[in-house]
């Protein structure tokens, strides 16, 4: 009975078979919700059965698995995926392709799930592929934009690229260690996990694997493809932000083992994560399109993803990537709700962020304010050393990971003070309302991330801290997260607080070339604009 | 090795198109049906002879196929684009080897449905030449949904044949760096020329300058005829890499 669930895969093509055959306009978001629906409650069975006996779900000749991982990551892409569905159904009445939309949301989202569910390397491979085409007709579904269009093939290009060296790393696979089957596989890596491996070729899997996860998770060097893709409609930028970005992670935490074997592919993760999470974390805060900013913040984020991955914190990646998708898909959701009211009051609509941050109140001293400011900085730190040191020692094996998870918070917050411009006056609230955001976001990980972590991966998780040889240790977790802080703070201050100099006053050649570095995106499309004329 | 320099040209390991493109009594639809035509009777002598070929001619249709890539690149008509296909497909066809014969027939059946699309142009439109014919997905959804199709499966996505037979040989075999060259150049070959037609044809602003017309209905049986064929010959290449 419980096999059942291996259909969920299945259902959005048999949703899009059905789509194609309705007539009338008003019916295909409602097939459409209601057959999704009853896809979520399958989903939420299957994690309730997996749950309640401890055993994965295995079938199609041990093809597909519905194990502790797509008991998690299956019900979210589900609930997901609804909301989205539901939002679109007004969104995109008037656009022309109305069916044509739904049809390819469900195939996108039937290649997530095959993905998931996968137990099979040619399986996922094919899931990994469909993703690549669902996505690219998606992008491209404003199909009279030439930009749009264009940008598209940017995903494109940079998917086909991935999906090639997927392939050979698969390929890589089946001839070094013979099978195709990812449970036989993770058995196999973890029992060689025991011994040092010194067989290169293992090296060149893992870092195929990585390249791969990279390209489709919009890391440098192969982020390119995510934050000019903003001319889509607004439920497939919350698809692609949400969901399709993230399949990096979920291939890495399927081939957990495999890297287990390959510290210094983690290793490689880590600084890649790193460099990406800092570049693309700054230049959001300079790009003056909000959704490409949006963009960037989410580079910024698969950055940290990778880097959690790289210290062998696999399930803080999966944790990761469900916070990230449910806060950036409400955010692209949210805007069109906030058009709707702008457009009938004459002036911002009135939301509780917005009287808490935008009106410009410029009563006290921003000395004062700056002060403020270093205090509330502290007070994070504070607390998650407390937290550390009442807790039992397990909680130290994850130190770097919450340093990790700090530095996303942070990021978020200076998405969240970009958008909406420090109140002076108010600045107060919306500091308490920064912390407290991080206490529930640090206590959340720290109660509920670790069960997740006992749940995915049982004892195998400290294995994975192990195997990363570039630890974090506790003071330098610390030292980092301080200096992240003041320089994040400070950046933000001198941003909104500074007064615009006079006229003549030019600013520094330094600070002026640096700005201009940002500003142009890292000069990145400048050089990718001299090689097309090159090869003209 | 005259059976193999036999096979090599029949499958449009050669591209012998020059030559037949210098015929101005050929047109290009003739071309292309004869040379599917031969890439067809080269499945069939496969069938009864051994289908194993030197690294020479792996080498030679390979410089072939990059040719064709070219060739493919500067044109905008459906019949030179599906015969220049052909010949970009060979070296496949060549490196399978028994594999080659599935993946070659499915070449086969997604350029005859381009073959049609071609014919549906060439009749409403004066010829097979889809340039400035652009944004088809609105204005003629049925024929963009089937052009969609035969390019998706042309540019090796799954879950179509071509590309499953693809994987089979590549996940099944041992491959060689040759193969490695080989497999590279060609996975991306197909894909940037389907990409390329799909770009000026599915996508863009509907051209007011033309009257578009929409599939009669016995098209659409005709196309759907195609696709079961595909979804036949995908449900097979599903069981060859899966089971």
């Amino acid at each position: 009975m419980e096999k059942i669930i291996l259909l969920i895969p299945s259902i959005p093509i048999f949703i899009a078979l059905i789509l194609f055959f309705v007539t009338k306009k008003e019916l295909i978001p409602k097939v459409s919700i209601m057959l999704s629906s009853m896809l979520a409650l399958l989903a939420l069975y299957g994690t309730y059965y997996v749950i309640s006996n401890g055993t994965p779900i295995i079938g199609f000749d041990g093809l597909l698995i519905y194990n502790q991982l797509s008991a998690i990551l299956v019900p979210y892409v589900a609930i997901l995926g609804l909301v989205i569905r539901k939002y679109a159904t007004k969104y995109m009445w008037d656009e022309a392709g109305y069916r044509r939309f739904f049809i390819l949301l469900n195939f996108i989202f039937s290649s997530i799930y095959l993905l998931v569910m996968s137990n099979n390397l040619i399986v996922l491979a094919l899931a990994w592929q469909l993703l690549s085409i669902s996505l690219y007709l998606l992008v491209s579904f404003n199909v009279g934009s030439n930009t749009a269009v264009r940008h598209a093939r940017w995903i494109m290009i940079i998917h086909k690229g991935a999906d090639l060296v997927f392939i050979l790393a698969i390929v890589l696979t089946y001839q070094t260690f013979g099978s195709f089957d990812l449970a036989i596989l993770s058995e196999k890596w973890l029992a060689m996990s025991h011994n040092a491996v010194n067989n290169p070729i293992v090296f060149v899997i893992g870092l195929l694997f990585l390249i791969a996860a990279m390209m489709k998770s919009a890391i440098m060097p192969f982020h390119i493809w995510l934050p000019y893709t903003s001319e889509a409609p607004t439920p497939v930028s919350a698809v692609m932000h949400a969901g399709v970005v993230n399949v990096g992670g979920i291939l890495l935490n399927k081939l957990a083992y495999l890297l287990l074997l390959t510290p210094a592919v983690l290793n490689i993760a880590f600084i890649v994560g790193l460099l990406t999470a800092i570049f693309a974390s700054i230049i959001m805060l300079t790009v003056s399109d909000i959704k490409r900013s949006l963009g960037y913040s989410t580079v910024g984020q698969m950055g940290y993803m990778i880097m959690e991955v790289g210290l062998g914190a696999f399930s803080l990646a999966i944790y990761h990537l469900i916070v990230h998708g449910i806060f950036k898909a409400t955010l692209f959701l949210e805007s069109g709700g906030l058009i709707r009211l702008a457009r009938h009051e004459p002036n911002l609509p009135k939301r509780l962020s917005y009287e808490l941050f935008w009106e410009e109140k410029i009563k006290s001293k921003s000395k004062k304010i700056f002060n403020y400011l270093a205090f509330f900085t502290i007070l994070p730190v504070v607390v998650f050393v407390g937290v550390k040191m009442v807790l039992s020692e397990e909680f130290f094996q994850f130190n770097a990971s919450i340093v990790i998870l700090a530095f996303a918070w942070l990021t978020g917050t200076q998405l969240f003070l970009s958008f909406f411009k420090v109140s002076k006056s108010e600045s107060f609230k919306m500091i308490l309302a920064l912390v407290s955001s991080f206490i529930i976001i640090l206590f959340t990980y720290e109660f509920i991330g670790l069960e997740l972590e006992h749940f995915i991966y049982g004892d195998d998780a400290l294995l994975f801290y192990k195997a990363a040889t570039l630890n974090v240790t506790m003071l330098m977790a610390l030292v980092m997260l301080a200096a992240i802080m003041i320089v994040g703070w400070l950046f933000m201050y001198k941003q909104h607080f500074v007064d615009v100099p006079e006229a003549g006053n030019k600013p520094a050649k330094f600070k002026w070339l640096f700005y201009k570095f940002l500003a142009k995106e890292g000069y990145y499309f400048s050089l990718l604009k001299i090689f097309k004329k090159d090869n003209a | 090795m005259i059976t193999d320099i036999a096979l090599l040209i029949l499958a449009g390991g050669l591209p012998y198109y020059t030559l037949l493109e210098k015929n101005t009594r050929l047109s290009s639809k003739n071309i292309f049906l004869l040379s599917a035509f031969l890439l067809l009777c080269a499945v069939v002598l496969s069938l009864s002879i051994p289908n194993e070929h030197p690294v020479s001619l792996i080498v030679v249709s390979l410089l072939s196929a990059i040719f064709s890539i070219y060739k493919a690149t500067k044109t905008t008509n459906f019949y030179k684009l599906g015969y220049y296909l052909i010949f970009v497909n060979a070296p496949f066809f060549i490196l399978f080897e028994d594999r080659g014969i599935l993946y070659s027939v499915s070449l086969l059946v997604s350029l005859s449905g381009l073959y049609l699309i071609a014919k549906f142009y060439e009749k409403n439109y004066g010829s097979a030449n889809y340039s400035n014919i652009t944004g088809i997905t609105l204005v003629a959804p049925h024929l963009g949904t089937y052009l969609s199709f035969y390019l998706i499966a042309l540019a090796l996505y799954p879950p179509f044949p071509n590309s499953l037979f693809f994987l089979n040989y590549i996940f099944k075999s041992d491959p060689d760096l040759l193969s490695y060259i080989v497999v590279t150049t060609l996975f991306f070959g197909n894909f940037f020329l389907a990409m390329r037609v799909m770009r000026k044809t599915l996508f863009g602003r509907p051209n007011p300058n033309i009257h578009y017309v929409r599939m009669s209905l016995k098209d659409k049986v005709i196309h759907l005829f195609i696709l079961i064929l595909l979804l036949i010959l995908s449900i097979f290449g599903l069981k060859e890499i899966l089971l």
